[in-house]
């Protein structure tokens, strides 16, 4: 019953989905290890500059992010039997709204960094190609770990993370139980409109989901 | 006595739950209707009731003090834990668990854990685990009044642990109630900012809630073996290019 550490997912989310980026091109075909690696880096890089504040620190993360991120593949994903309901307009749309949903949710816990360290603690070859590489966030301080795994798809010749799961709660399957409920009721019209409103917000909508 | 029947009786209750609930649903949650129900219940008595306190305790005491209670209660759970560690056939886990409780009662007095520096791991087990390790499956999905989310087995698998749990007969009922309580109102506070991110990250919070409770309890259950079972493993592809079932 009490799972404890989930706490700093927030920030493994931030490192995912925050914000801002100098993002240096990767070398290509870099490794998916790699990859996370670099990502990691240039994002605790940013999250530690001085000069920066924070909604700068935001938008560059986002760029970091954005850049690894397979967002085509992580549609189709999380709509799952639901994308073919979606035409071309809504995808673009749904693509829109739901990058920037976590861009506005996780990207606050800019503000929460606190010196955490990320290390690699393994990456395996998963069915199909895909690979995913294990890491851990170090807190400090007595704090209890976070695990952050990434789950790496090759596009065209670079590796992109296709999802995340953080303290064995992967991003994917979470969002896809949420939608496949809201779309058994509702269209993928009222979807798009209720992922807008709550972006619009910048902050939860207080009776979502109620019924 | 009385109370070790009415154990007996909820268990074989919430055991015919499982039984007679093995119809596949797709989110394994049947009994949507009235689990959104007492959920919301669940929230608004959080939200009015629970969180408040929990941020008024974690502003009075300092970390090390709440941390000293988290120890506590988690070291009266430890035998439980080592019991369950032995009917899941890990005999060299329940030995350890049984060195944590030990050591964390004696060295520690139960609220600092010098275990954990000893290298004696924590491990989180409870019958819930045992009864899908010998091969129960869940059941339907569950949200109990004031406790939140559980399945048909994992509520049997609660009733039995908390019948095997140390509730010495000498202790006056009061206190066990108020230990109950600040248990709660101490681990709420532990959580305060990670409910806050779950819910503003959600869109549907009830979904959202389920299923990091059935991703969290199958990753418990398989004691993060690195083993994704074949239908989760699913869900990492487009629908009609999935795996075969193991």
């Amino acid at each position: 019953m009490k799972t404890g550490i989930l706490m700093r997912a927030a920030l493994a989310a931030a490192i995912l989905t925050g914000g801002a980026g100098a993002a240096t091109t990767t070398g290509e075909g870099a490794g998916p290890r790699a990859v996370v690696e670099q990502v990691s880096s240039q994002v605790l890089d940013v999250l530690g500059r001085k000069d920066l504040n924070s909604e700068q620190k935001r938008k560059k993360v986002e760029e970091i992010v954005y850049a690894y991120t397979d967002f085509d593949v992580l549609t189709r994903l999380v709509l799952a039997q639901n994308y073919k309901k979606f035409s071309d307009a809504q995808l673009a749309a749904f693509t829109n709204e739901f990058k920037r949903h976590l861009s506005v949710t996780y990207g606050r816990n800019v503000e929460s960094y606190h010196n955490e360290k990320v290390q690699t603690i393994g990456d395996h070859e998963e069915a199909r190609g895909d690979w995913t590489v294990n890491t851990k966030i170090l807190r400090g301080g007595g704090n209890e770990d976070v695990l952050v795994d990434y789950r790496l798809r090759k596009s065209g010749d670079q590796w992109k993370v296709i999802d995340m799961i953080i303290e064995r709660v992967s991003l994917v399957s979470n969002f896809r139980s949420q939608f496949q409920d809201m779309l058994a009721s509702g269209t993928p019209d009222q979807l798009i409109r209720l992922l807008h409103e709550k972006n619009e917000k910048g902050e939860p909508l207080k009776a979502n989901g109620k019924a | 006595m009385g109370g070790r029947i009415r154990t007996i009786a909820l268990t074989v209750g919430c055991m015919l739950l499982v039984a007679c609930s093995t119809v596949q649903h797709p989110s394994g949650d049947p009994w949507e209707g009235a689990n959104r129900k007492i959920f919301w219940f669940n929230d608004e008595v959080d939200v009015h009731v629970l969180e408040p306190v929990a941020k008024g305790w974690r502003w009075a005491l300092p970390e090390m003090v709440r941390t000293g209670f988290t120890n506590f209660f988690q070291n009266l759970g430890t035998p439980v834990v080592a019991v369950n560690q032995l009917l899941q056939g890990k005999p060299l886990q329940g030995a350890s668990d049984t060195g944590r409780f030990l050591v964390n009662t004696i060295v520690g007095l139960g609220f600092i854990d010098p275990a954990s520096q000893w290298g004696l791991k924590r491990h989180d087990e409870d019958f819930g685990q045992t009864l899908a390790v010998w091969g129960v499956p869940g059941g339907p999905y569950l949200v109990i009044p004031l406790l939140g989310p559980s399945n048909a087995r994992d509520l049997t698998g609660l009733v039995v642990d908390t019948a095997m749990s140390i509730t010495p007969f000498f202790v006056d009922g009061w206190i066990l109630t108020t230990a109950r309580v600040v248990q709660t109102v101490n681990a709420r506070s532990g959580v305060i900012d990670r409910v806050r991110e779950v819910k503003a990250a959600s869109l549907d919070y009830y979904s959202a809630v389920r299923n990091g409770y059935q991703q969290r309890r199958a990753a418990a259950i398989r004691d993060d073996l690195d083993v994704t079972p074949a239908t989760e493993e699913n869900e990492l592809y487009y629908p009609g290019e999935e795996l075969k079932p193991q």
